[in-house]
């Protein structure tokens, strides 16, 4: 069943159009990966479906015509977004940043905490630090579960391996791949770094300024002769 | 020993006032991130308001309540429009704006109620000339404890909001960085508007209760008042609570002090000079304060 459906969506920064009418899809339970050069629009997709830039065409989730809601209502219907450069809260210490994370919630968040903290024991280690003091890396993680915090259903993760090292990289898709396939978790995935997305994700998106320039499994991707020279560097 | 303890008792009462508009200060900076030099302004306005329901019948108590809503629904009033449209284009233009509204409510103020001599102010707070106790030699007047026990509660009200309370994390969530905070759902416009709210409802406590110290009511009433209390804020750090209540005593105190045991040495037209000095001093010596907290970032 399709999830999340976008349709035309079309975003631009003052004059300069960045979406020309993107068409994405996400089943239930799917892990999709958008593939594609800087400034081909990927960025900017994740914050037109969120919601953190003005957009038009049509964004449907779970059945919901969402285009014209804000973020804060559209994390309301489920959909997480950990924003690229992470957008942790410096100032705030990690556990007020989970805490926070579950703004949306009226339940008791206790249990949530301490999953997430087994999951990235390091961030329980600096529970009582400031944000700002983590290294990329621990940032990383604790926008994700700060993300994970609201429990979503959709997650968009926005190049969780941006300036981080082979291995932090390696941890972080692990958990992403464990959360899709064990938790169910819908996740929609920007990631320059191809190799390595193509590993985890089912399905591919290619964008190339502000257009779907390829789609497909994620092995039809890999295989293809042209995009493999194109994107995936050989 | 008994001009001394005399000097401190009284110094503490004006301190916790310096303390509530520094509080204030900080509430506004924690949550927007912006200076709002129009605090005591606003404070000073929502006095004339105070006096005049007052002055139509109604009980001083009752009438200060009211005009802390007044003042709540003037700071989130002032937020949710001028100041949220110009904040987007760009920081600076608040600052101007601040300034703006700074002269705009003293020259509304001086038109309505225009009259030299000013407005005679009750106090909350029992203010015959016998109304004191006498501890360890001193004269702790009531009208002085009284200020003082409503600045402390409103403080330690404050902490918890600030600490203990999801309302206090979404406030300095959003002060934090406020794209996340949107993407967590806090509704930042809500927030901002309700710290510069609470700010001004303090404003409007805290000028009835210089009113009833001073006994008199002009639009210069927050004057002296605000540049003390941006001096502690300034000096406590502006995004520590704490500190604004540690250094607004302090400076209090200090200035009892200083005017009680060399009045020649400063005079009181040179005052106001120390405390500009003090913010100059602290911005270039120490910025964050001495208990704000210095910005750290990893990349």
């Amino acid at each position: 069943m399709t999830f999340l459906k976008t349709v035309g969506l079309r975003a631009s920064y003052g004059q300069v159009d960045v979406l020309l009418g993107i068409d994405i899809d996400v089943n239930e339970g799917e892990m999709v990966v958008v593939l594609g050069a800087n400034g081909a629009g990927k960025t900017t997709t994740m914050r037109a479906v969120s919601g953190t830039i003005a957009r038009s065409g049509s964004v449907i989730f779970d059945g919901q015509e969402i285009v014209s809601q804000s973020a804060e209502s559209i994390v309301r219907l489920g959909v997480a977004h950990v924003p690229q450069g992470r957008g942790t809260f410096s100032e705030l210490t990690v556990e007020e940043n989970l805490r926070i994370g579950a703004y949306i919630r009226k339940d008791s968040i206790e249990s949530d905490i301490a999953r997430w903290y087994k999951t990235f024991p390091r961030l329980e280690e600096r529970q009582n630090q400031r944000a700002g003091s983590l290294s990329g890396g621990e940032q990383q993680m604790l926008a994700i579960a700060r993300a994970l915090m609201s429990r979503p259903r959709l997650l968009l993760c926005d190049e969780p391996s941006l300036g981080l090292a082979p291995l932090i990289t390696q941890e972080l898709f692990e958990v992403l791949k464990n959360l899709n396939e064990q938790d169910g978790l819908s996740v929609l995935l920007v990631e320059q770094n191809a190799n390595l997305a193509l590993k985890v994700a089912s399905r591919v998106y290619l964008l190339e300024t502000g257009q779907v320039v390829a789609s497909g499994s994620a092995e039809a991707i890999a295989g293809d002769e042209r995009i493999r020279k194109a994107y995936l560097g050989g | 020993m008994e001009r001394l303890l005399q000097y401190v008792f009284d110094g503490l009462s004006f301190g916790a006032i310096y303390a509530l508009v520094a509080l204030g200060l900080v509430v506004v900076f924690r949550g927007t991130g912006h200076l709002n030099f129009a605090q005591g302004e606003m404070a000073m306005f929502c006095t004339f308001i105070i006096w005049q329901i007052n002055d139509w019948g109604v009980p001083l108590i009752l009438a200060v309540i009211i005009g802390m809503v007044f003042g709540f629904v003037l700071g989130a009033g002032t937020e949710a429009t001028v100041i949220r449209a110009v904040a987007k284009k760009s920081a600076g233009g608040v600052f101007v704006v601040s300034i703006a509204l700074f002269l705009g409510l003293n020259s509304l103020a001086t038109m309505i109620w225009d009259r030299a001599e000013g407005y005679t102010m009750g106090s909350l707070f029992p203010n015959q000339p016998f109304d004191f106790v006498r501890i360890l030699g001193a004269e702790w007047r009531y009208k002085f404890i009284g200020v003082l026990a409503v600045a402390l509660a409103l403080m330690g009200l404050l902490f918890l909001l600030f600490s203990k309370t999801k309302f206090g994390l979404a406030m300095r969530s959003v002060a934090s960085n406020p794209d996340s905070a949107r993407l967590v759902g806090v509704p930042s416009g809500v927030v901002l508007a309700s710290s510069w709210g609470i700010a001004a409802a303090m404003g409007a406590l805290s000028g009835a209760l210089v009113g009833g110290i001073n006994g008199q009511l002009t639009p210069s009433l927050m004057f002296s008042v605000f540049i003390y209390a941006s001096a502690a804020a300034t000096l406590g750090g502006l995004d520590s609570p704490g500190g604004a209540v540690i250094a607004g005593l302090s400076i209090g105190v200090g200035e009892q002090l200083v005017a009680g045991y060399i009045p020649g040495w400063i005079g009181q037209d040179l005052k106001l000079s120390v405390a500009l000095i003090l913010i100059f001093v602290v911005l270039l010596v120490k910025p964050s304060g001495l208990f704000g907290s210095l910005k750290v970032e990893r990349v």
